[in-house]
């Protein structure tokens, strides 16, 4: 704490003081000094008078002259301040006086030889040797009225005014200034208090929020349960048909429709998880171009036959900051409600294009989701991002699917507008915001185990760790399905034993969530530090799981597909040693 | 500022105090009067310069001579005693008979001195004092006794015709004054 801070801080402001008491010595010492500078004055003038009376007296005095002599005195009269006037003669005997009412005249003097001058009892008496031509001839005297101290007083209230104010002045402006330090201090604690209490409300809304959402959640798991039932229905069946028939055209119809209901299954938790917003959130520099392109397959399988699949996005968009996963499952939301929207048929448009920006608003790129659907009712329109908002029938819709084209636009910094006309289509516009961050290298395109090698060493054998047998199972033969070998551990210590045993792996596939003690994310980190190049891919349909995974390792969630796979195994191997 | 009329009882006052008790053969009256002459010849000496010619040295006294018959006796030597005037001594000096008056700077002239005063000639430097009471014939300062008061009437004339400067203070004080 500096002088500077503590002195502000102290209740005395001390400066104030201190410029106070300095005041009040220098107005001391002015007022002692002219009170000296005054006397002297006095007594000059008053010397000064005697010594006139003495010169001028000299020849009554020398030659007897009583009556000029007493002329003389009287002439000093006229000074007001003169109490009595008197000439003595060389024997110190009274010539001639005058003497104003209660003034004494001595008819004998005190000798004095010298010429005097003192103050006394508030009197100021001068004492003049009368002299001519060398011989003493006798003494003049003059007694003045030294100033009475109400004058004097007078003399210096002045002073003392503009001291008493200036004081005043220094003690209103410490209150002040004391006042002010205390309101502020009061206002800080408030603004503090306030603080608090905004935090702690924001906190309780999003409490409220959060559990408003669980509730609804809730509500809905009725329908949401209804809809898996209906798929686990599709997919029971399908598999138990396809076990009955030999024939290959029906084996292929069957197994897709068991695909269509596994994918809407995923698509549904996906949807979930974004609601709640528990899937951790990854943005990444997106081309969107390849992104959109790389989803077309997807999208097309999504879509029926009878409707046409449009994609016009120029080459030179800019790129822009958002997660893969979220934009995909956005599109893949968009395209599944335009095919409700058009049971007749019709055309499925994505079209992309640059908004340049002002100076207010920053550069952008347009996303326009077109379809020539059934359109939107005027008052629907306004609702129709709310969560839960559906006008389909049960089992059929949850109204999440535009709430999470929402969420994806807002959270990736843009926003999303639609525009209706019942009976002409509907279109989406999400516009987010360009990024000046450089896009990641492109994906090594194309699929195939002799491609795998591109990324760098070539991949042949998988470490899987996944304590479900069933899972354990479908995943093998997805690796094996990929030109991988495999061997399986149950747990992350066997994992570590059996890595041990023989570290000839050139990748670990690894559930998180394990009994044994270890969880997948110790089991990769240990691994990391044996073998810093060795690519680590964890899986998880557990949330919770994968935000605690952050972005420390690369992550697929479960339930994926074989291309789901492929792919992340891929960017794995890409990643090893980079 | 002043009026000629001058009570004498003041004077007698005065010269009683200044003058001191009285040895004299003279009278009550001429005790008083030749006392308070006395004292004035005294006070002359210091209302009165001399020309630096007429100085006889930086400390030789001033002379005050009293020609002729000497009407003072011890008064005069009384009121001289101990004075200065201009810083030198006062120093009386009795010329019974025909003298210069070389170590003369005041000259009373007393009753039948008139010849002596004759003789001696220029009067340069000298203040020469008359007594009405001795003689009618007036010199640069002459006394008189006017309302039974001692008076003086003052020639400046004469006394600036033998160098000497009279303070206006006695001038002031003078019955009349004789100006060129
Ligand atoms: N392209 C469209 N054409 C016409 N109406 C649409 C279109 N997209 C959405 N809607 C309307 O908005 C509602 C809300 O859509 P949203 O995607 O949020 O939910 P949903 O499709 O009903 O259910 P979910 O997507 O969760 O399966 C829909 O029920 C539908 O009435
Ligand atoms: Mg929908």
């Amino acid at each position: 704490m500096t002088w500077l801070e503590q002195l502000r801080n102290s209740r005395f402001p001390i400066l104030a003081i201190s410029v106070l008491l300095v005041l009040l010595v220098a107005g001391l010492l002015i007022s002692v000094a002219s009170e000296r500078a005054i006397r002297e004055q006095m007594a000059r003038e008053a010397g000064a008078q005697a010594d006139l009376l003495a010169s001028a007296v000299s020849g009554a005095l020398a030659f007897g002259d009583r009556a000029a002599a007493q002329d003389y005195v009287d002439a000093v009269q006229v000074n007001p301040n003169v109490l009595a006037a008197a000439v003595y003669d060389e024997r110190n005997r009274l010539v001639a006086s005058f003497a104003r009412p209660g003034q004494d005249i001595p008819a004998v003097a005190r000798p004095r030889d010298h010429a005097t001058t003192l103050f006394r009892d508030g009197r100021l008496i001068v004492v003049r040797p009368v002299e001519q031509g060398g011989q003493r001839l006798g003494t003049a005297r003059l007694r003045l009225m030294d100033d009475p101290p109400m004058q004097r007083f007078m003399r210096y209230a002045s002073l003392i005014l503009v001291l008493a104010l200036g004081a005043l002045a220094v003690g209103i402006l410490a209150v002040a200034q004391t006042a002010l330090m205390r309101a502020n201090r009061e206002l800080a604690d408030q603004a503090q208090a306030l603080r608090d209490q905004i935090r702690d409300r924001e906190k309780a809304e999003e409490a409220l929020r959060q559990s408003q959402k669980m509730e609804a959640i809730g509500r809905l798991t009725g329908g949401i349960a209804h809809d898996f039932n209906n798929l686990l229905m599709v997919a029971s069946s399908g598999i138990e048909l396809l076990e009955r028939t030999t024939d290959p055209e029906r084996r292929r119809k069957l197994s897709e429709g068991v695909r269509q209901a596994v994918a809407r299954g995923a698509a549904l938790t996906s949807q979930l998880l974004a609601f709640s917003r528990q899937a951790p959130m990854k943005s990444a520099v997106l081309d969107l171009r390849g992104q959109i392109e790389g989803l077309r397959f997807m999208l097309e399988r999504s879509l029926r036959e009878d409707i046409a699949l449009v994609i016009d996005i120029p080459g030179d968009l800019w790129p822009v900051e958002a997660d893969a996963g979220e934009l995909e499952l956005a599109l893949l939301n968009l395209a599944i409600n335009a095919r409700d929207a058009m049971p007749e048929g019709g055309t499925f448009t994505l079209s992309a294009r640059n908004l340049a920006g002002s100076a207010e608003t920053p550069d952008a790129v347009r996303l326009e989701i077109t379809d020539t659907g059934v359109g939107i009712p005027e008052a629907t329109l306004s609702r129709v991002f709310e969560p839960f908002f559906t006008t389909k029938e049960v089992g059929r819709g949850t109204g999440l699917g535009l709430s999470q084209v929402y969420g994806f636009a807002r959270s990736s910094g843009g926003s999303v507008e639609v525009r209706s006309q019942p009976g002409a289509g509907t279109t989406f516009a999400i516009t987010l915001p360009r990024t000046r961050k450089a896009p990641p290298p492109a994906p090594a395109p194309s699929a195939g185990a002799s491609d795998r090698e591109s990324g760098g060493a070539a991949v042949r054998r998988v470490l899987l760790v996944e304590d479900d047998d069933g899972v354990a199972d479908s995943v093998g033969q997805m690796l094996e399905r990929l030109g991988l070998d495999h061997v399986r551990a149950e747990t992350a210590p066997a994992a570590l034993a059996l890595f041990e045993a023989d570290p000839a792996f050139d990748l670990v596939v690894s559930d998180m969530v394990m009994p044994g003690g270890m969880d997948g994310l110790t089991l990769a980190r240990t691994l990391h530090d044996r073998a810093p190049t060795l690519p680590i891919l964890l899986t998880t349909g557990y949330s919770a799981a994968a935000a605690a995974a952050g972005s420390e390792f690369p992550l697929l969630l479960k339930p994926y597909r074989l291309e789901d796979l492929d792919q992340a195994l891929r960017t794995v191997a890409a990643g090893r040693g980079a | 500022m002043r009026t000629p009329e001058r009570p004498f009882l003041v004077a007698a006052i005065v010269l009683g105090v200044l003058a001191g008790p009285s040895a004299g053969p003279a009278g009550a009256g001429d005790d008083l009067e030749y006392g308070v002459k006395a004292v004035y010849l005294v006070r002359f000496a210091a209302f009165v310069e001399w020309p630096a010619a007429a100085r006889r040295g930086a400390d030789a006294p001033v002379g005050l001579c009293v020609i002729g018959q000497d009407p003072f006796g011890p008064r005069l030597d009384a009121a001289a005693r101990g004075q200065r005037a201009h810083g030198r001594p006062l120093v009386v000096r009795r010329l019974a008979g025909p003298a210069p008056l070389d170590a003369c700077d005041i000259v009373y002239v007393g009753r039948g001195a008139e010849p002596m005063l004759r003789e001696a000639g220029d009067p340069s430097g000298r203040l020469i004092v008359t007594d009405a009471a001795a003689s009618s014939r007036r010199g640069m300062i002459h006394f008189v006794v006017a309302e039974g008061r001692v008076r003086f009437h003052i020639d400046l004339r004469a006394a600036s015709g033998a160098g000497l400067t009279i303070s206006s203070r006695l001038l002031n004080l003078a019955l009349s004054v004789q100006r060129r």
